[in-house]
Formats: structure tokens, C-alpha cells, sequence
């Protein structure tokens, strides 16, 4: 066994996943936030708030309620973490060649991203609070809403590159700005990962002045930190991977940070600018729009590619 | 029509019911009947489209009197019906009067409950303001209630899961992020529709009515002033009104335009404050900052007007205590000049933004019909197309000089609501400035006396959520001898809870906020 065996380790450990992609993702969320409070003009947190927030979770006794599956509720924020985790390993995070890679792991990473959901909505069942049960039928209902259109949106740059292999996407439409070429298919693949992060406007299934905080009600210290903690590396798994997609692939750290912090304060705009949607409006606005715009794009450009064949 | 005739003509309606009839003051009708006459004098009143059911008090006229009385004050333009039902002191019974008038529920269980008058055939007979450890047969309006017999009485405690079947039941309040004010509502859902609505009041009840007749005149100016957190200045006047009216003090022009003054900003301040609450409701959470920050300017122009943000303390009985210098009315001027100008800019965001409107637009509409059955008050009658506004119906004060025009709107949607608000903010604007520009001179206040004559008088002002009533009767004493308080926000409910049913859960939040309910107004 030589010393060289332990890189792998130390990718999936400390960087660019494991503790430096959290680290990242906490960053991304504070801008977020500090981002949507200045255009609410509020003056907003400061920069260690989230990292303060997750440290002081954890610091904290998790209530297991008397009535739930103990094994799934310490276990469903565990997998949602490790889901997004894992999904990073095949995007190009800082611009660096994905750690790992197959034919298809565009798939897979989208599917490991939507393990976070699923965790959510199984936890909101699990613990059977009222607020918990609609809050985890609304983050699934909004699951089937926008996991469609976006995988349609995502495979559009596949389709360009002939290749569902994240990395050979990349380096084949390198310098290419699909965004102009697929302006609707980037508008559909940035709004479902704002559906996918439960941002406003698609905030339904945490509506505050509805149902709480939605599935995660019963939530508290470390389930809830590493729940929080998933959303936070699920940003910018999904940035990055939108912005590898549509904005002409990520080469390095700079290009990595510009492009991703573009994509943030496009999304920080809609979020301050738009009304929470009912989840039958969010349904609506997916299938009658969303997946049918998607649709109607991959025609463009396969009958463009037909008569330029 | 004139009050004159509009109260010969109720005088003619009742006449076949009527056990005597009094003229108390120019715009009132006492009229005495029996209970069994209640049902049958009601329908007449509302058969002839006379007017609307305002309030219900109870009245106890003391142990060696032996009667409790039951006031129905119905409302037309500035005439008062009152029907005076006298019941024995124990054991007395009303027919409950909720299939004329849905409205009255809120008052018959109140009225249940503080004067122990049974009042026969409530579809709700469960308690609204007193905690259910309360004990039975107790009731603390009654002159002879003595706080030492209300002490805790052991409850058994809800029974669990079964007793609700299959029902999926939301419950909100009195603590939740929705609903930060002390209320407790139950919302049956079947999957995302509302079947069923129910709510409970009174988690701080203060018992402020109880009060007021332990203190003496002036002292109770300043407790009704803490009714409300928001429209503190409305109490305030309508009760120096009232009390002026039954000392025949005549208040000085100036004191009556500053008066007015201040309530316009009162209004400004409630009306920014609900635009915010409404937004966050709907989630829309940059309205909600931006009118909140804007807010400030009118919380600023009143503190530096009065020395308070909250409770203004400008009444006093008899006029008000603090002046309208030429510097304070500059910073008037230009703070409401920047507040029409942001609410002209709002106006424009809830009527034009897509995603807003799919909130609001056709949401929980009611049509003016139903507003007119459920006897809804304030904003949302105006929003349905009823114009009900005391300042315009019943002038009072300065609004005989300087006069307001009502805002209405036809669809009686949540959209509605929003127009009808901000575009008030607009008639206020207006009716400050003219205020400020013709500022009567004069005195402040008058003397009033220490004690008042014995009587009774029914003040009615216009609060930013609606119709404030007030009963004041005094036996010629230093005390009060009844104060009634009925406030918008107890009359407006009955309308939203049955239209939440059917109505999506995610718009419940909005519709509850689009009455402007005042928890503070309701737990007096």
C-alpha cells in the first residue's frame, strides 16, 4: 500500500467534498441571505451566522419524539447529507475535474441530489405532527412538480455534447454558452433548483405561516443541523452544476466563484421579488409551463440540427 | 332619509312589540320589549332593512333592582334603535337571534358567559372569553361578582385522538409562527381544503369593561386607551365623546381637528402596519419590509407630536392635551407627503404584480349580499360595496368640518381589501393636509366635571379596522357605572370563518389576515 492511496480519502474527507464543500455551502447560504435581506432592505446576518447556527445545533440535545421510528429519524437527515455529498463528487466543484466519473453519472448525481428531498418528506411522515404530515406531502407533491421539467432542462446540454458523463459534457461544450443557444432550458434549469432548495417562491412545503417549518417541525439539534446542512451543500452542488451546464463549463477556482455568485444573485432577485406559490400553483406553473417550454426547446434544436445536418 | 324619520319609522315597525318606548338623546330609540317579542321585533327591524345589529350589552342594574338588562343596538346612519329586553338578575333567557343575524354569536356567547343570561338555541354554547378552568355558575359582570369565588376549578383534559374520527384537524394558535397574537383557530382539512373552522378568544382577556367601574372618569380614560395596542386613539375618543355627551360639554374646535388629526395618523400607522402583515402572510416578504420601514415615518411624526409611538395619550376628557405647533405641522407635511407617494407605489405592486394577484385576486370574495348578512364592518364591507364608515354615515367630532369621502370597491375579494385600504391612505393624506391648513384657533380643552350626570349615551367612531361602539352609563357618580366596548375586529369574524371553509389551507392565513384582526381589541 503506497502513501498516494490516501487521496481519495482526502477528496471525499476534507477537499473539495466533505468539510470544505459544507464550509462553501454555509458561505453561499449566508450570501444568500445577506443578499435577499439587502434587497428587502434589511441590514441582514453577518458572515459566520450559518456556520454559528449549525455549530450551536449541534451543541444542542435532539428531542427524538416518543411516537417515531427512532432508527429513521436519527438515520433519514444522515442519508440526505450523504445524498448530496456524494451527488458533489461528480460536478466540477472550484473548477476542478470531478473526483469521480462514469457514462451517465449526470443521472446519479441529479437522483443523489433528490435523496435529500425524499429524506425530508419520509421524515415529515415519520413524525406524524400535523404540520410535519402536510408539510412532507407538499415538499413531495413539489417533487414530482419540478424533478421532470428540471432533468429535461439538464439533459439539454447532454444532448448538445451526446454524452451523459458530467465531465465530458463539460470539456466538449467548453467555451460553448449554451444559454444563448438554450435560453428557456437555463431559465427552467435555475428555477427548478430554486424548486429543488425550496426557495421562495416555492417555499410551500416550509410555509412559516402555514405549517411551521413544514417537515422538519419536530427537528431539533443534530438532525436538524444536518438537514441544514444538506440544503447548504445541495446549493452549490446545483449552482455549480447549472453553471458547468449553461455557462460555458467551469475551469477554474475564478470562473467557478464568478459564475456560481452570478447564478445566487439571480436567484437572491427572484426570491425577494416573487409571492409564495399554493403547491397547486407550483404543480400548475411546472407541468402546464415548465416541462412543455423544455419540451419545446429539445424540438428547436433537433429540428435545427436536422436541417443543418 | 333624516334620523328623524328613520327612527319613526322604526318606532312604527315596533310598535305591535313595543312595551314603551324613550327618546334618550336626538338620535336614539330605547324601545322596552319582552323576550318572547325578540325574535319577532328583530325580523321586522330586518325584514324593513333597517339598519344593521352593532352590539349587544348586558346591562345589571344592581341586586336591589333585580334586572339584568340585554341591549340589541341596531345602526342606521346616525339614528340608534335600541331594544331593551329586561331579564330577571338569575335564571333570566333570550332566544338567540343567530339565524336572523349570524353575527350575534360572538355577543350571545359573551353574553352567556359574563351575566349568566341563558340565551336559548346557540349553535355554539362553548366558551369564547373565559378560561375553561373557570368556574361554573360564576359570572363576572354581574355587580355582586365577588374575584374570590372565581377561583380554578379542576378540567379533564380534551379527549385524545378518538373523539376527532377521521378529521385531519390544523390547529393554529395560541402559539404559532402564523398568528403571533394570542387566538386559537381549528382548521379541518381534507388534504389542502378547509371543511371546518373553529376559534376560541380570550387567552388575554384583561377584563378591562369590569375594571373601568372600579376607577373613576379619568382613570378609565387611560385603561380603554390600552384596549388596543394600534388604535388606541379611536377608544380614547370615543369614549371622551361619549362622557362629553353626558357632562353637555362642548368641545373646542381646535381640540376636535387635532383629534381628528391624530386619528388620521393612527390610520396611516394601522394601515401600513396591516399591508405589511398581509404581504408576509401571502409571502411576499419585501412588501412586508418595505411598508414596514416606511411605517416608521408615521411612528415618528406621532412621537414627535405626542412623546408616544404607541398609546398617544392626547385625549383628555374634554379635549385633547397637546398642541399642533407650525414646526410640528412642517414635519407632518413632508412625512405625509413621502407616505403618499410609497402608498401610490404599493397600490401599484398589489394591483399589478401577477404572482401577488394570484393570491388575492377572486380569493375569499365576498359579495355584498353576504357582507350585508354576516353585518361585517369597516374596510371589508367597503371592499364588498357597502359604504359603512360612521365618519361619513354619522359625522362626528371635526368631521362635520372637515369631511372624509368613503372608499368602496365591488369585488369584495382579498385584492378589494388591499385597494380599499391604500386608497384610504390616500382621502387620509388629503384630510390631514386640510386640516393642517385650517387649523381652527382656540382653546384646547374644557373643563369637565367630576362627576357625571346620570345617563346613558352610545358613542360610535370609525376605527381603522371598522365600527368602534361604545356604551357609557353613568348614575351620577365619579365612576363609571358600564362602559361597553365592542370592536370591530369580534363582528368581522364570523364572516371569515365560514368563508375559509372551502377555501385552499395555504389561503387561510391571508383571508384571517385580510379582516385585520385585532387580538388585542377582542380580548378586552
Amino acid at each position: 500500500m503506497t502513501f498516494t492511496d490516501f487521496s481519495p480519502l482526502l477528496t471525499i474527507l476534507f477537499f473539495p467534498g466533505g468539510l470544505f464543500l459544507m464550509g462553501v455551502g454555509l458561505l453561499y447560504e449566508w450570501l444568500d441571505h445577506k443578499l435577499v435581506a439587502r434587497l428587502q432592505n434589511r441590514i441582514g446576518p453577518r458572515w459566520f451566522q450559518p456556520f454559528a447556527d449549525v455549530v450551536k445545533l449541534l451543541a444542542k440535545e435532539e428531542i427524538v419524539p416518543a411516537i417515531v421510528n427512532p432508527y429513521l429519524f436519527v438515520g433519514l437527515p444522515l442519508v440526505g447529507l450523504a445524498g448530496a455529498l456524494t451527488a458533489a463528487l461528480y460536478v466540477p466543484l472550484m473548477g476542478l475535474p470531478p473526483a469521480f466519473n462514469f457514462p451517465g453519472d449526470l443521472i446519479v448525481t441529479l437522483y443523489l441530489l433528490s435523496l435529500l428531498t425524499l429524506s425530508l418528506g419520509l421524515a415529515g411522515w415519520n413524525t406524524s405532527s400535523r404540520f410535519s404530515l402536510i408539510g412532507a406531502t407538499r415538499a413531495l407533491t413539489q417533487l414530482f412538480a419540478y424533478e421532470a421539467p428540471f432533468l429535461l432542462a439538464l439533459l439539454g446540454p447532454a444532448l448538445v455534447a451526446r454524452s451523459w458523463q458530467v465531465s465530458e459534457i463539460v470539456s466538449r461544450n467548453a467555451g460553448q454558452w449554451l444559454i444563448v443557444t438554450q435560453p428557456i432550458g437555463f431559465v427552467v434549469a435555475l428555477i427548478g433548483l430554486m424548486g429543488k432548495l425550496e426557495l421562495p417562491p416555492f417555499d410551500a412545503p416550509e410555509a412559516e405561516t402555514e405549517i411551521v417549518a413544514g417537515a422538519l417541525t419536530e427537528y431539533s439539534g443534530r438532525g436538524l443541523a444536518l438537514f441544514h446542512l444538506g440544503k447548504a451543500v445541495e446549493l452549490v452542488v446545483g449552482l455549480t452544476l447549472v453553471a458547468a451546464l449553461y455557462l460555458g463549463g467551469i475551469g477554474n477556482p475564478l470562473e467557478f466563484a464568478l459564475k456560481t455568485l452570478g447564478l445566487l444573485i439571480i436567484m437572491a432577485g427572484f426570491q425577494s421579488v416573487l409571492t409564495r406559490l399554493r403547491i397547486d400553483q407550483t404543480v400548475g406553473l411546472w407541468w402546464r409551463y415548465g416541462a412543455l417550454l423544455v419540451l419545446l426547446q429539445w424540438v428547436i434544436w433537433i429540428v435545427w440540427k436536422g436541417l443543418s445536418l | 332619509m333624516t334620523t328623524e324619520s328613520l327612527l319613526q319609522q322604526a318606532e312604527s315597525l315596533l310598535a305591535t312589540m313595543s312595551r314603551g318606548s324613550t327618546r334618550p338623546e336626538t338620535n336614539r330609540l330605547d324601545v322596552v320589549i319582552e323576550s318572547s317579542g325578540l325574535v319577532p321585533a328583530v325580523s321586522a327591524l330586518k325584514n324593513a332593512r333597517w339598519g344593521y345589529l352593532t352590539a349587544l350589552t348586558g346591562l345589571d342594574l344592581g341586586v336591589e333592582a333585580g334586572v339584568v338588562e340585554a341591549l340589541y343596538h341596531f345602526c342606521s346612519d346616525a339614528a340608534v334603535t335600541t331594544l331593551r329586553v329586561r331579564l330577571p338578575r338569575i335564571g333570566g333567557s333570550v332566544p338567540s337571534i343567530y339565524q336572523l343575524i349570524p353575527a350575534v354569536g360572538f355577543y350571545e356567547r359573551e353574553l352567556a358567559e359574563m351575566y349568566g343570561v341563558t340565551v336559548t338555541g346557540m349553535p355554539d354554547d362553548s366558551r369564547l372569553f373565559l378560561p375553561d378552568d373557570w368556574p361554573v355558575g360564576v359570572y363576572p359582570l354581574l355587580k355582586d361578582f365577588d374575584p374570590q369565588s372565581a377561583q380554578p376549578v379542576k378540567v379533564p383534559p380534551p379527549p385524545r385522538g378518538s373523539s376527532t374520527g377521521e378529521r385531519f384537524i390544523i390547529p393554529i394558535g395560541p402559539q404559532h409562527p402564523a398568528l403571533k397574537e394570542p387566538g386559537h383557530f381549528e382548521f379541518t382539512v381534507d388534504g389542502e381544503i378547509v371543511t371546518a373552522a373553529r376559534m376560541r378568544l380570550g387567552y388575554v382577556h384583561r377584563g378591562i369593561e369590569k375594571a373601568v367601574e372600579q376607577r373613576n372618569w379619568i382613570q378609565s380614560l387611560y385603561l380603554l386607551e390600552r384596549v388596543c395596542g394600534i388604535c388606541s386613539h379611536t377608544h380614547s375618543v370615543a369614549y371622551c365623546l361619549g362622557v362629553e355627551q353626558l357632562a353637555q360639554v362642548e368641545v373646542p374646535p381646535r381640540a376636535q381637528a387635532i383629534r381628528e388629526l391624530i386619528a388620521g395618523l393612527e390610520r396611516i400607522h394601522s394601515h401600513l402596519l396591516w399591508l405589511g402583515v398581509a404581504a408576509h402572510e401571502a409571502g411576499f416578504d419585501t412588501l412586508f419590509m418595505y411598508s414596514w420601514r416606511d411605517r416608521e415615518t408615521v411612528m415618528d411624526l406621532l412621537e414627535t407630536v405626542s412623546g408616544n409611538r404607541v398609546n398617544y395619550s392626547a385625549n383628555i376628557l374634554g379635549g385633547v392635551k397637546i398642541d399642533i405647533t407650525a414646526e410640528f405641522a412642517e414635519a407632518i407635511r413632508r412625512g405625509i407627503d413621502y407616505l403618499e407617494e410609497r402608498s401610490r407605489h404599493y397600490l401599484d405592486i398589489v394591483t399589478t404584480d401577477t404572482m401577488f394577484l394570484q393570491r388575492t385576486r377572486g380569493i375569499g370574495a365576498m359579495t355584498r349580499e353576504q357582507a350585508e348578512h354576516f353585518g361585517v364592518l369597516g374596510p371589508l364591507a367597503r371592499a364588498s360595496g357597502i359604504l359603512r364608515d360612521v365618519r361619513v354615515e354619522a359625522p362626528y367630532g371635526a368631521y362635520t368640518r372637515f369631511p372624509i369621502s368613503a372608499v368602496t370597491a365591488q369585488a369584495g375579494d382579498l385584492e378589494a381589501r388591499f385597494v380599499v385600504r391604500l386608497k384610504e391612505l390616500f382621502v387620509t393624506c388629503n384630510a390631514i393636509r386640510t386640516i393642517l391648513d385650517n387649523l381652527p384657533p382656540g382653546e384646547l380643552a374644557v373643563k369637565v366635571p367630576r362627576r357625571i350626570p346620570a345617563g346613558e349615551t352610545i358613542s360610535r367612531v370609525e376605527a381603522p379596522r371598522g365600527e368602534l361602539f361604545y356604551f357609557i352609563r353613568s348614575t351620577g357618580g365619579d365612576k363609571p357605572d358600564r362602559v361597553k366596548v365592542r370592536t370591530p375586529s369580534l363582528c368581522n369574524w364570523t364572516s371569515v370563518l365560514h368563508q375559509a371553509i372551502g377555501c385552499q389551507l395555504a389561503d387561510v392565513p391571508l383571508l384571517l389576515a385580510g379582516m385585520d384582526p385585532c387580538f388585542s381589541c377582542n380580548d378586552r
